[in-house]
């Protein structure tokens, strides 16, 4: 076997346990400008991920080539990073879970649809924007993506899992003018079965997106009830619950330091994280290779549990809950595979209506720089609408959404029907908070 | 390693149905990094990337592939996978590739794969003893990191040149979280260039850039939420340069403006800012953080000045968008590594020197804000509506700083914003960032001396400023 010697190496030199992360991915992608394919990629690549304990501490090396050489160039970085490593954390190369759910997320009909008929769907994309309002005056991006990866871990102890993906997406921007005012909007579409993609809806929600924005002004600057859209709850959500990561509650930095069983949030939110849910974002084992299971994080505003890999786990005496991650270094990460906020019975319309008085926000913008996951302080760029009377009247011309993450998900009042789908493994809807600070005039 | 013989094979099948150009982009690179936690070493990497990007234009279209199989088999099934996109008579042959040497305007006197792992552990552990030394029990965690990466860059195209370009740069980066009874903030500090250790030595000491990340950390622990609404602003100088790089770099790549997708399409030679600003972005700068000698389709670093006294003069611009231009690339095409296709971007952008002090700015202030620390923004370049995080502030009161406040983001439109630059000192330098967009995530400096923004739009919770 290609990989035999990189174990039988690794033995030799005193690695107790190793295991080879590889993933292999090809994609697609293409996009137009005015009516002529602008941008075509086709590309492969490997990543190669070795990991191994040398004397109880962990090393690790990444590549994108595995030549003949590797073998012992891996080995003498695993013995070199793991030498060098002091903290006391425990360190693991898992052995394998007794059990795991079969996962199917690889969808082998995308392949076999010609590039063709992907690209004449993104020619009808792109006119049926351009043709959508006569205030679109261009198309800012669209495109076509599709990507196919198959990840394969094997361990020195002889274990071998796997888990095949694909998907593909549609995407398209849109520029709008009226007057001096200039509006951008955005939209996509992602799945791995390509009989569900919908032109004509991707289209006319591109084209709503954009030209809903036009003819805004800014509000006064004040505290306002508001709706937010799901949009901006998946931003919100996955801020806090990256509270719930063990390795910083036990190191004391976290948002949720203390706060198992309890009031996180009102009792209207319940969030899980469900890796065997029915999606192309569905694992069947985390980076470590535990054997992954659905899980309630908050539960009627209740914090049910935190996210653990094997580390974090055996710091407390417990099994890992599969949220690991691993990447180069000897740190072992956590993650989320597939956020679901439960949703309510409302309609937009009616949470609008309850609303009577405030604003409706649609989307937040520069996250990396105005929001502080460990402070929960947040203060960002927001797009949205003025409602009045309980209806949606115009557009605010750039604006700000101040607030705290803690008071925020303590003043949710109403939870919509309206769950959609994000490309990061998340899926939620809009709902109402009682107060946003909003910064404008 | 892709030999000429190799290349000019690979290139002709590429262009063989009749692409106008065709390039290989080959890099070989690694980087180390090793990171300390609350004074212990928690980590330590090393990361290889290898492959080689393939491009070809016709026109105004563009035809990328990369592949990390770089076996004469991988490189051709790519290349013939590309060139199905083009169905016309081969324009080009390619018989030979010569040469082109640049200058190295970046030298490292001692390359970081020979300086032993022991010592840029205990670099770090300067700055992370010092916050141990400070022993305040409101810090709870510190994290110090050093990366190194030395960057192997090889460019043959169907211009019959052939380009090489090695490349190291490091970086030092403290984060610091604090908390007390009212809560938990955060520090941040991370300096970094295109120099050897001697950097970390005289420019960024370990102890300075560490003590900065906590006690910027502490401040904030004690400061009140930051008012809301429009307010006059000066930006402290550095890293404040990312006001400019968002509301005016990105409007200002030829990526944008080629397509008419930015608010400064048309307007070169037009008055977009105030005639108080002069923005530059120079690649050219010895050692910067920002500085190419070439750029990623082999055209050499450039000074590029994009506005002069408030009138638009040029834009970032690489060979492919530059097409729709009318223009040729002025050493602006980068990508963050082979499996990216290159575009026009940034390098050291900032703007100049102005005539005031910033002591004058400071005191011709009745009422606003002073932001001094960055946390970074983002931009759309079509509505030119930007926006960015301040982690540092204070507020201004009858010319004088006083006290300070967290949680400040800064909004506006790009050109309303230039021209609301009413005074800019004397006082520029430059802060590293990592700039992220179409073409990936690379190096940028931002850079500004002191200024100040007559009115912008301030978010925060705190209500109106009094």
């Amino acid at each position: 076997m290609k990989y035999d010697k990189f174990f039988e190496l690794a033995k030799k030199a005193g690695i107790e346990d190793c295991e080879l992360n590889i993933n292999q991915s090809t994609s697609l992608e293409f996009s137009l400008f005015h009516g002529e394919i602008d941008n075509y990629s086709s590309n492969s690549s490997s990543t190669y991920l070795a990991r191994g304990i040398y004397k109880g501490k962990l090393g690790a090396i990444t590549s994108d080539v595995f030549t003949k050489d590797s073998p012992e160039q891996f080995v003498n970085a695993i013995v070199s990073n793991a030498s060098v490593i002091e903290n006391d954390d425990p360190v693991f190369i898992f052995k394998g879970s007794e059990k795991y759910h079969k996962i199917n997320t690889f969808n082998r009909e995308l392949s076999k649809i010609p590039v063709e008929d992907k690209l004449n769907k993104l020619f009808e994309l792109e006119k049926k924007i351009k043709e959508g309002d006569p205030r679109i005056i261009e198309i800012e991006t669209v495109g076509y993506e599709e990507s196919s990866s198959t990840l394969t871990i094997l361990k020195s102890n002889g274990l071998k899992l796997t888990q095949k993906n694909n998907d593909f997406a549609y995407y398209g921007g849109a520029v709008a003018k009226e007057g001096e005012q200039v509006k951008t909007g955005f939209d996509f579409f992602f799945s791995n079965d390509f009989s569900k993609f919908d032109v004509d809806k991707l289209a006319k929600s591109i084209v709503k997106e954009t030209t809903s924005k036009l003819g805004g002004h800014q509000c006064e600057s004040a505290t306002y009830k508001a709706v937010l859209s799901q949009d901006v709850m998946r931003a919100f959500i996955l801020a806090y619950i990256g509270s719930a990561v063990a390795e910083d509650i036990q190191k004391k930095s976290s948002l949720f330091v203390d706060k198992l069983n309890q009031k996180v949030a009102s009792k209207k939110v319940t969030i899980s994280d469900n890796p065997l849910s029915k999606t192309i974002f569905a694992r069947g084992f985390d980076g470590e290779g535990v054997a992954t299971r659905n899980m309630v994080i908050i539960k009627n505003g209740i914090l049910q549990n935190y996210l653990y890999n094997l580390t974090t786990a055996a710091k407390e005496g417990i099994e890992s809950n599969g949220h690991g991650t691993v990447g180069g270094g000897s740190r072992v990460g956590t993650t989320t595979w597939y956020l679901e906020m439960k949703a309510g019975k409302k309609t937009l319309e009616q949470l609008c209506e309850e609303v009577g008085t405030g604003v409706y926000i649609t989307d937040v913008q520069g996250l990396h720089a105005g929001m502080n996951e460990r402070s929960g302080n947040f203060s960002l760029q927001s797009t949205g609408f003025m409602i009045e009377n309980g209806k949606i009247t115009h557009g605010l011309d750039i604006i700000t959404v101040s607030g705290n993450l803690v008071d925020l998900f303590n003043s949710i009042s109403e939870v919509g029907s309206d769950s959609k789908e994000f490309a990061n493994g998340i899926k939620c809807p809009s709902v109402i908070v009682k107060k946003i600070a909003v910064s404008g005039k | 390693m892709i030999s000429k013989k190799l290349a000019i094979e690979v290139l002709n099948e590429m262009l063989s149905t009749g692409a106008d150009f065709a390039e290989i982009f080959y890099e070989d690179s690694h980087a180390a990094s090793v990171a300390i936690e609350n004074g212990k070493v928690s980590s330590s990497s090393f990361d290889i990337t290898s492959g080689a990007g393939l491009r070809l234009l016709k026109e105004n279209r563009s035809v990328y592939g990369y592949t990390s199989d770089l076996t004469k088999k991988g490189l051709m099934n790519l290349a013939q996978s590309l060139n199905k996109s083009f169905s016309g008579e081969r324009l080009i042959t390619v018989t030979k590739l010569e040469m082109i040497r640049g200058k190295n305007r970046n030298p490292i006197i001692k390359s970081y794969d020979d300086i032993p792992l022991k010592d840029k552990i205990d670099l770090v552990k300067e700055g992370t003893n010092e916050i141990e030394s400070m022993n305040d029990p409101r810090i709870v965690r510190y994290i110090g990191n050093f990366l190194n990466n030395h960057r192997g860059v090889t460019i043959f195209n169907s211009k019959g040149k052939w380009f090489t370009r090695e490349t190291e740069f490091a970086r030092l980066a403290y984060s610091v979280i604090v908390a007390d009874e009212n809560g938990m903030e955060t520090g941040f500090e991370g300096p970094g260039c295109q120099m050897d250790m001697s950097f970390f030595k005289d420019k960024a000491q370990p102890r300075k850039v560490a003590r900065k990340a906590a006690e910027t950390a502490l401040l904030m622990l004690t400061a009140k939420e930051c008012p809301s609404g429009k307010m006059p602003v000066v930006i402290g100088n550095g890293w404040g340069g990312v006001l400019f790089h968002e509301a005016c770099g990105h409007p200002l790549e030829a990526s944008a403006v080629s397509r008419g997708l930015s608010y400064a399409t048309g307007k070169e030679g037009q008055m977009i800012a105030s005639p108080v600003v002069t923005a530059i972005d120079d690649s050219t700068i010895p050692n910067e953080w920002g500085s190419i000698d070439i750029d990623d389709e082999g055209n050499p670093g450039t000074k590029r000045v994009l506005i002069k006294d408030g009138i638009l003069k040029d834009f970032m611009i690489d060979d492919f968008n530059g097409r729709r231009m009318g223009r040729e690339g002025n050493g602006s095409c980068r990508r963050q590594n082979y499996k990216f296709c290159p575009t026009s971007r940034m390098s050291n952008t900032y703007i100049d020197n102005g005539k005031s002090t910033p002591e004058e700015i400071i005191a011709a202030t009745k009422l606003g804000l002073y932001a001094v620390g960055f946390a970074g923004g983002s931009v759309d370049p079509t509505t030119g509506e930007f926006n960015f995080g301040c982690s540092e502030a204070y507020i201004i009161r009858d010319g004088k700083v006083c006290e300070p406040v967290k949680g400040a983001t800064l909004i506006g439109k790009g050109e309303e914003i230039l021209k609301k630059i009413d005074m800019v000192a004397n006082d520029l330098a430059f802060g590293q960032g990592m700039c992220g967009a179409a073409s990936g995530s690379i190096r940028t400096n931002v850079g500004q001396p002191t200024l100040r923004i007559s009115e912008i739009t301030v978010g925060g919770r705190g209500g109106e400023l009094k």
